[in-house]
């Protein structure tokens, strides 16, 4: 059987193409299970995980609590407002003391780039990103590339442009990594005030103009303003903002073909996307959501069948 | 003390004896004389111990620009006492502290309880006084009478003065006494709460970039200050190679401008942070392999006078956390020489090194020359080249380098100053 190359899940860096092929096909099996009657197996019947939040967030939380009550992995949720974070303890304490309590495996969320590394490299256990500042969001890019093949059958060859603000996204960083090694073109698109100077030295273009981004592309991946990660104004107003790069309806007539509309959520309504292109048929933003539950499981089944035998 | 040195390779370019294997006698801390080993000339007079140091080389002992030894107020990262422990083992005998200390260093009486201390220590530890009250970078300090307490320079350490209307305000008081500013060219609206030099890298790790023009257009602007002014700065460790340029190009001109480059940023680039590793966490940030080779380039042709260890020690608590909340700094003074050798590209001679790390210093702080001659005080640094040896940290009271068990190919051998011969472990 195949095996994933890696011990934890820190970022799409790590991975190899043949991994995310992995992760896909893993996807595929649990969401069949998913929709099934009995939605349950029992592959993480022996695992303990803890769900480390130290930002808030309400749906990859939720979507992955699901996967690993699907997986009956026994499971312990902590978040920084109930934490002992605001009494002044480091973070490898407040997970060492965790896992003192016998846990395997650590889902973290953190405000700060790079910490999920920097726990795996000082705690014993499996780490899972999910969402480390403006640094990487695996999991989510594994979701959107999944639901990319999914829609049109596969990543390979197609066109994905990402909007908004890519200076203050971890899920613009992952996705990029992500759809570049399973041979996507890339593009990013927003105002120059939130785009790295240096993103082209990753090989992805770069577009200012909105209509000519939706053009090229055969994806369209809607990012939200993050406006709790902006400490300056970027752009003058969120109004403003939605007539540079908002997509409505409007635009999207005037193309000559079909895109995919993708978004991460929370949609901001009305600001980068409207109601009536969220809702329309061109979306697939909740069959995002489905396949997050599916692909977080398939993460969590792969990284345990990594732990040593006894 | 009396000693006989012999059979030593001298490496002082200020020296007629450089590059020449010499043996020499010493009393009283002072050079006695010098000749060359082939004429046989110097024997070993009575009282005097012999030291044999066949393929060893003698410098004169290093001067330092910038050390945080973060005394008061700081004592759990390094105190005055271990900060002379850690510059004897790196070859270092004079270090200038920077006032970031806690209060700040910005009075006479404050400037005195270094000054006063100097009798006790092994080394000639030289207070830098903050240009401003309270590093504030509101009003200017009480420069002259800090200057005439012991300061040999003003500066406010890591925080840049960003009001122009006060830099030169400074630059022209600072005339009347022949005062020296020193500044770290970073303008923080444009670096804001930077981790890393914005570059590839920083774009991969998701980490908020400090841009070189931060640097850039703080030293125009402050060039600018100084032509007004006609006055003289130093710009302390320069770091991009468009602040190489411009300094290359004020000097042309004939403006009063000195500067140094730290050791971390001729050593190492932002690649080094790929793991997260808060160890190369540093200020000024490590910058791009272009940059890189233009520090080079300029400590090659003279455009930077000098450089320095920049030694920012850090408790482990400061450092062991996730990366954006660990503080700027690398302890580098017992291995900044050794560093450098490894890095130096052939361009840059050993001697270049040693007039960089020692006569340059000592110039720009308005210090007598310690240079290998006879009748000239004896303040050496002998090393082995093309050995192995282990970087250690003992010495200093902070472990925040990322070089610690690494091993290198130059050891220090041993330390003169004040007429005391220090054996290095």
């Amino acid at each position: 059987m195949k095996k994933f190359s890696q011990k934890h899940l820190l970022g799409i860096k790590d991975l190899t193409p043949a991994d995310i092929q992995l992760v896909f096909e893993s996807a595929d099996n649990f969401k069949q299970i998913i929709n099934r009657p009995l939605k349950k197996v029992p592959s993480l019947r022996d695992v303990t995980i803890a769900n480390v939040f130290f930002e808030n967030s309400t749906r990859t939380r939720i979507s992955f609590e699901l996967a690993q009550k699907r997986l009956s992995a026994d499971i312990v949720n902590f978040s920084a407002s109930s934490s002992s974070v605001s009494k002044g303890e480091t973070l490898i304490d407040t997970v060492n003391n965790i896992l003192a309590m016998k846990v395997d495996m650590v889902v973290m969320r953190h405000p700060a780039p790079g910490a999920c590394l920097f726990l795996a490299k000082h705690v014993n256990a499996q780490i899972i990103n999910a969402g480390d500042g403006t640094h990487e969001h695996p999991t989510q890019a594994l979701l959107d590339a999944y639901s990319i093949r999914e829609k049109l059958g596969q990543v390979k060859g197609k066109k994905v442009v990402i909007v908004g603000d890519i200076t203050h996204s971890r899920v613009a960083l992952s996705n990029i990594l992500c759809l570049q090694k399973l041979g996507a073109e890339v593009m990013v698109c927003g105002p120059t005030t939130l785009i790295p100077k240096y993103i082209s030295s990753l090989g992805v273009l770069v577009e200012h103009d909105l209509m000519k981004a939706l053009q090229w592309c055969d994806v369209a991946n809607m990012l939200r303003i993050q406006l709790e990660r902006q400490d300056i104004k970027y752009f003058p107003s969120l109004r403003e903002y939605s007539m540079l790069y908002g997509l409505d309806k409007e635009k999207l007539a005037l193309l000559d073909k079909e895109i995919v509309i993708m978004h991460p959520g929370p949609i901001n309504r009305g600001v980068e996307i409207t109601s009536d292109v969220a809702d329309s048929k061109h979306s697939i933003i909740l069959d995002q959501v489905e396949n997050g539950v599916a692909t977080r499981m398939a993460i969590m089944y792969l990284l345990a069948g990594q732990k040593p035998e006894i | 003390m009396k000693l006989r040195l012999s059979q030593v390779l001298i490496c002082d370019p200020a020296s007629g004896f450089n590059g020449k294997v010499c043996d020499l006698l010493l009393q009283e801390g002072i050079i006695q004389s010098i000749e060359l080993s082939e004429s046989g000339k110097i024997k070993t007079p009575k009282g005097y111990k012999e030291l044999s140091l066949i393929g060893k080389v003698l410098s004169p002992a290093f001067a330092d620009l910038r050390a945080d030894f973060s005394d008061p107020g700081f004592e759990y990262n390094e105190t005055i006492e271990t900060g002379c422990v850690a510059a004897l083992k790196g070859g270092f005998t004079t270090v200038a502290i920077l006032p970031s200390t806690q209060p700040p260093r910005d009075n006479k009486s404050a400037v005195a309880y270094v000054t006063g201390k100097s009798a006790q220590l092994p080394i000639q530890v030289l207070p830098y006084g903050t240009a401003t009250h309270g590093r504030e970078g509101k009003e200017m300090a009480e420069l002259y009478d800090m200057k005439l307490a012991g300061a040999v320079g003003f500066t406010d350490g890591n925080n840049a003065i960003g009001n122009a209307g006060l830099v030169l305000r400074i630059l022209q008081y600072n005339k009347i006494f022949n005062g020296l500013l020193l500044v770290l060219a970073n303008d923080q609206n444009l670096s804001d709460n930077g981790q890393m030099h914005e570059g590839k890298v920083s774009t991969l790790l998701g980490l908020k970039g400090m841009p070189a023009i931060a640097e850039e257009t703080f030293i125009s602007r402050d060039l600018e200050l100084l032509k007004y002014a006609e006055g003289k700065i130093h710009f302390s460790c320069i770091s991009t190679k468009g602040a190489v340029e411009l300094i290359r190009k004020a000097k042309r001109q004939g403006l009063q401008v000195t500067c140094d480059v730290a050791m971390a940023n001729l050593c190492f680039t932002d690649e080094a942070l790929t793991s997260y590793d808060s160890n190369y966490k540093v200020l000024p940030p490590l910058r791009g392999k272009q940059d890189q080779k233009a520090l080079w380039e300029g400590i090659a042709d003279g455009t930077i006078d000098a450089i320095c260890s920049n030694h920012q020690p850090q408790r482990i608590e400061n450092k062991a956390v996730e990366f954006e909340y660990a503080y700027h700094g690398m302890a580098t003074l017992t291995h900044t020489f050794q560093l450098l050798l490894e890095t130096k590209p052939t361009t840059v001679s050993l001697m270049q090194l040693v007039n960089a790390l020692s006569h340059q210093p000592r110039k720009i702080l308005q210090l007598d020359s310690h240079k290998i001659e006879v009748g000239e005080k004896a303040d050496l640094v002998c090393y082995q080249l093309n050995t192995r040896h282990q970087i250690s940290s003992s010495g200093s009271k902070s472990a925040n380098s990322p070089s610690l068990g690494k091993e290198v190919t130059t050891k220090i051998e041993w330390v003169i100053h004040s007429q005391q011969l220090h054996i290095i472990a």
